[in-house]
């Protein structure tokens, strides 16, 4: 008894620390109806921004014009509660400039447009937080901890320190404070009405666009106080760290549905404490089996919560979650659109020059296309190439099928699946089960791995797939998180490593086997784009409503997708457990899988010319220009410039780079046609108005 | 009969939207079914078409009872049903639009569909010739690579009538073929629908705000208000029944 009450004071303080996150989210999404998935990483950023400024920060810049030389540098160092303020106006800086920057021009994009666009957020704040603060991790010593890690009080022989006590404190007070705002300020009251109707806020005279600022501000803050919290109760933290422990926060949110305070309250202590109490008792238990035991049980119940679908949760529901994700009446709708409508720039710019290249030229180039690129990739490792191009060329293949399995899900089928990293683990796990316990001969293991990740994806995607969009997101990156944190760390490193036949040792002859593989597997989607299961996908991503009222089945076409997907990235973890050995946690992460859905958007996540471009610029040229010497040195350049090209592109053409291809072999076709007399009647009558298709009722 | 709507009751709260409608259709016919604003015509429609269960009553299609049906079974069943807001899907071209409609007419699965074996690139190039067809009908041909995000709303309700088509329904729900799209295009439509029903030999079931157009089409006219029929019988007659004049104009005929 004594044993489980010493775990109690530790659960609450974490728990304290998600609530404080829940409230940060439900806050901004409140008022903007935005889900912040850059949450953690702003949480983190303040946090390392913080602890820079307390244990002194060198600034210092050159200034070299004409005869001017100047080299000033000085050391900013505060004292505690100063950085915590300095923190905090840190935070509220970085809030006003990405709403006003980044989110302002996304005020009525649909819901999957917020999710990828906060989630290139993320890639772009955690991203710079490593390369300001750098990758080392962030240790909070004693004499800097936010509160005093001494003893405050013992009752019994449980002992309270005036850490856990602090914080708890203050979270407490944040959340009174919080109730206040929103129960007697105008503006809490114009938030709660903004979140019941947006329009019909505005139409009583509420400014949506300074609620908007308010809440990016707010969020922000509460989001770099807890960071500045969760890195001092942790005491050993980075980035990553932080991000993925504030998913926690992001999973109590949900359980409320958003929008509730006191539900997201309760679940984020819920999780904290179930979680300090399970790992305390997996520690004991002095079996691996255990590792990563309290994620299984904290995330498996926000799942099994989610799925059991209670009301509450339904409660504050987007309207919108039906409509077309990708299709671009999504981009008609962004606000942007007022300025420049993309589409209808788009549309013009066509009717002006009538394309660059005419249909018939297009066809046949992508007719003979893959033929051409075959007949390359065969005599490729011939060719006189640099001796260390070899390996950064197998793991293309890897990264082709990586995006290729995001292309099915989200491009064809319009569901965010964030559990990408899980299904390469689950390749590599089925891979590695064929080839050392079952003692399979070569081919065989590659197919154990990708038929294991057949039941996994019906055990994840059954209960996720009854939801949409956020919450099926979120469902996934749990299942992506426990995935990180508890099943991949059984499979992967040197223990594990595969045994596979001697003539695969080097790299060629899996050059070829991997070639193979991949040409079998975009063959293979490519007829699934252009029959009836590709059709299906795509009317169930337009709407499902309509799906359905043509006798397309929602859920078992996702179900299908998922399953397809998840086959691709199995397959790809085979290939990754081949060429490395063993599927390392790099590949496995969540981290990963976030970072090639960025990647997969800006290439072109509808088309199957975005793996290609994807891989060639993330895949195979950063490896190659940092060549040899430069390998060890990790730069974050191509995940900044993915997240702010994927934010860009969110906002001009949600179809990615791949349908820049599209825009120049397309000619003008309406204007050359001669439709017959009766429908020429019905075209000039129905010209007056443009149809928001697929836009919410 | 081909379909009998049996005493439907549906309330949403304390709303009766549908308060024991009853009526039948037979084989073949056009019926209009017409009442104002919030008489409970579209959510009957939706009954039918089985986005919505009704609290009581049954709606009985070729002598079986519909209402335990899930939507996309219907469909199997040969209802097709044009929603009163043109709802396509935004991205997909209208070609691939009306091969998408015959979802359920494709009968190989993933794995045969996928490879094209057993028949399935034969169903394949059937569903592409009915697709052609059914644009031929509509005249819609000349701009089947269009996503549909890129017609009017005229073509657009061409476009779904086109889908409908080529599932070959035996009965057709139209909710308001002629809302949103403009006075001359309503003239037009009179003479499609009029086709539609003579190539398909269907049994059409039409809402219709539209007087002039839904007098003029259908063989019946069903009044509807506050979820009840209020009146049935020929279009000339409906148009004299008192109770429908009250609805609309909110007073009695004053007997000439």
């Amino acid at each position: 008894m004594t044993e489980f009450l010493s775990t109690l004071p530790g659960g609450i303080v974490t728990g304290a620390v998600y609530a404080l996150l829940a409230m940060g989210l439900v806050f901004t999404y409140k008022a903007t109806r935005v889900p912040n998935f850059a949450y953690g990483a702003l949480a983190a950023l303040v946090a390392f921004f913080h602890y820079s400024l307390v244990t002194g920060r060198h600034v210092s810049f050159h200034l070299n014009v004409l005869f001017v030389h100047l080299n000033p540098g000085w050391t900013v160092r505060l004292p505690f509660w100063g950085a915590v303020f300095a923190s905090l106006a840190f935070a509220a800086v970085a809030g006003l400039v990405i709403e006003r920057f980044i989110m302002r021009p996304f005020a009525r994009a649909p819901m999957v447009t917020h999710i990828l666009v906060t989630l290139g957020l993320m890639l772009l704040v955690s991203a710079l937080a490593q390369q300001w603060f750098g990758a080392n991790d962030l240790i909070v010593p004693n004499d800097q901890a936010i509160f005093p890690r001494t003893s405050a009080f013992a009752l019994g022989s449980v002992k309270v320190s005036w850490e856990q006590v602090g914080v708890i404190g203050l979270v407490l007070a944040f959340g009174a404070a919080l109730y206040w705002f929103f129960r007697y300020t105008e503006t809490g009251l114009a938030i709660r009405a903004a979140a019941t109707d947006r329009d019909v806020a505005s139409l009583q005279g509420v400014s949506v666009r300074r609620l908007s600022l308010i809440s990016w501000v707010g969020g922000t803050m509460t989001a770099g106080l807890a960071g500045i919290m969760l890195a001092s109760l942790v005491v050993s933290s980075n980035p990553s760290t932080l991000v993925l422990l504030s998913i926690k926060g992001f999973a109590a949110a949900i359980v409320g549905g958003m929008v509730s305070f006191p539900i997201g309250v309760v679940a984020g202590f819920a999780i904290g404490i179930a979680g300090e109490i399970i790992r305390h008792y997996a520690a004991h238990a002095n079996s691996t089996i255990f590792v990563g035991a309290d994620e299984i049980v904290t995330l498996g119940a926000v799942v099994v919560v989610l799925a059991l679908r209670p009301k509450w949760i339904f409660k504050g529901i987007r309207e919108d979650e039906d409509a077309g994700v990708l299709a671009r009446s999504a981009g008609v709708d962004l606000a942007i659109g007022r300025w420049i409508d993309p589409v209808e720039a788009y549309r013009l710019w066509r009717a002006s020059t009538g394309g660059l290249i005419s249909p018939a030229v297009w066809t046949w180039v992508k007719r003979v296309f893959p033929f051409v690129l075959g007949a390359l990739a065969l005599v490729f490792p011939f060719l006189p190439l640099p001796e260390f191009w070899t390996f950064p060329l197998n793991l293309a293949f890897i990264y082709l099928l990586v995006v290729l399995s995001y292309v099915v899900l989200v491009g064809w089928l319009g569901q965010i699946s964030l559990a990408l990293g899980a299904f390469i683990a689950v390749g590599g796990a089925g891979a590695a089960i064929g080839a050392n316990t079952l003692h399979l001969p070569f081919p065989l293991p590659i197919l154990t791995g990708v038929l294991l990740s057949i039941p996994v994806s019906v055990l994840v995607g059954l209960p996720a797939l009854r939801l949409r969009g956020l919450h099926f997101a979120v469902v996934t990156l749990a299942f992506a998180l426990v995935a990180e944190r508890a099943i991949a760390p059984h499979f992967v490193g040197t223990a594990n490593v595969l045994v596979k036949p001697s003539y695969l040792s080097s790299d060629r002859p899996l050059y070829y086997v991997f070639l193979v593989l991949t040409a079998a597997t975009f063959a293979f989607a490519a007829r699934i784009s252009r029959t009836k299961t590709g059709r299906a996908f795509r009317a169930v991503r337009d709407s499902e409503t309509v799906a359905a009222a043509y006798g397309i089945q929602p859920t078992r076409t996702k179900l299908t997708g998922f399953v397809v997907s998840g086959a691709i990235a199995a397959l790809a973890g085979t290939m990754v457990a081949y060429e490395l050995g063993s599927v390392q946690t790099g590949y496995a992460s969540v981290l990963f899988s976030i970072t090639w859905l960025a990647y997969a958007v800006v290439a072109g996540i509808t088309s199957l010319a975005g793996p290609l471009i994807a891989a060639v610029l993330w895949g195979l040229l950063p490896a190659l220009s940092q060549g040899e010497v430069h390998a060890a040195k990790i730069s974050h350049w191509p995940e900044v410039s993915a997240a702010g090209l994927l934010i860009l592109i969110m906002a001009f053409n949600p179809q990615g780079l791949a349908s820049m291809a599209r825009f120049l072999r397309t000619r003008v076709s309406a204007h050359e046609e001669e439709p017959d007399e009766d429908l020429r009647a019905i075209e000039a009558a129905a010209s007056e108005e443009r149809p928001k298709v697929g836009a919410p009722a | 009969m081909i379909l009998e709507i049996q005493d439907v009751e549906l309330a949403f709260g304390g709303v009766h939207a549908l308060d024991g409608a009853t009526f039948g259709i037979d084989e073949g016919q056009i019926v209009g079914v017409i009442g104002p604003n919030g008489a409970g015509k579209t959510t009957l429609f939706d009954c039918i078409s089985g986005f919505r269960r009704p609290d009581a009553g049954r709606i009985v299609y070729e002598g079986a009872d519909l209402v335990s049906r899930p939507a996309h079974d219907r469909v199997a069943l040969g209802i097709g049903r044009l929603f009163q807001q043109a709802k396509l899907w935004p991205s997909v071209s209208v070609r691939d639009i009306i091969r998408t409609a015959q979802h359920r007419s494709l009968k190989a699965g993933f794995f045969r569909s996928v490879l094209g074996i057993g028949g399935a690139a034969a169903e394949e190039r059937r569903a592409a010739r009915n697709a052609d067809e059914a644009l031929e009908l509509v005249g819609l041909s000349a701009h089947a690579d269009k996503p549909a995000m890129e017609l009017s709303t005229g073509m657009l309700r061409l476009c779904e009538i086109a889908a409908i088509v080529s599932v070959r329904p035996r009965l057709l729900l139209l909710d308001e073929p002629s809302s949103g799209i403009a006075q001359k295009e309503t003239e037009a439509l009179l003479p499609l629908l009029r086709r539609l029903r003579d190539t398909l030999d269907a049994t059409v079931l039409v809402i219709e705000h539209d007087m002039p157009l839904v007098m003029g089409l259908a063989d019946r006219i069903v009044a509807m208000a506050e979820g009840r029929v209020i009146a049935d019988g020929t279009p000339a007659q409906v148009q004299v029944h008192p109770e429908v004049l009250q609805s609309y104009l909110g007073t009695r005929a004053v007997p000439a």
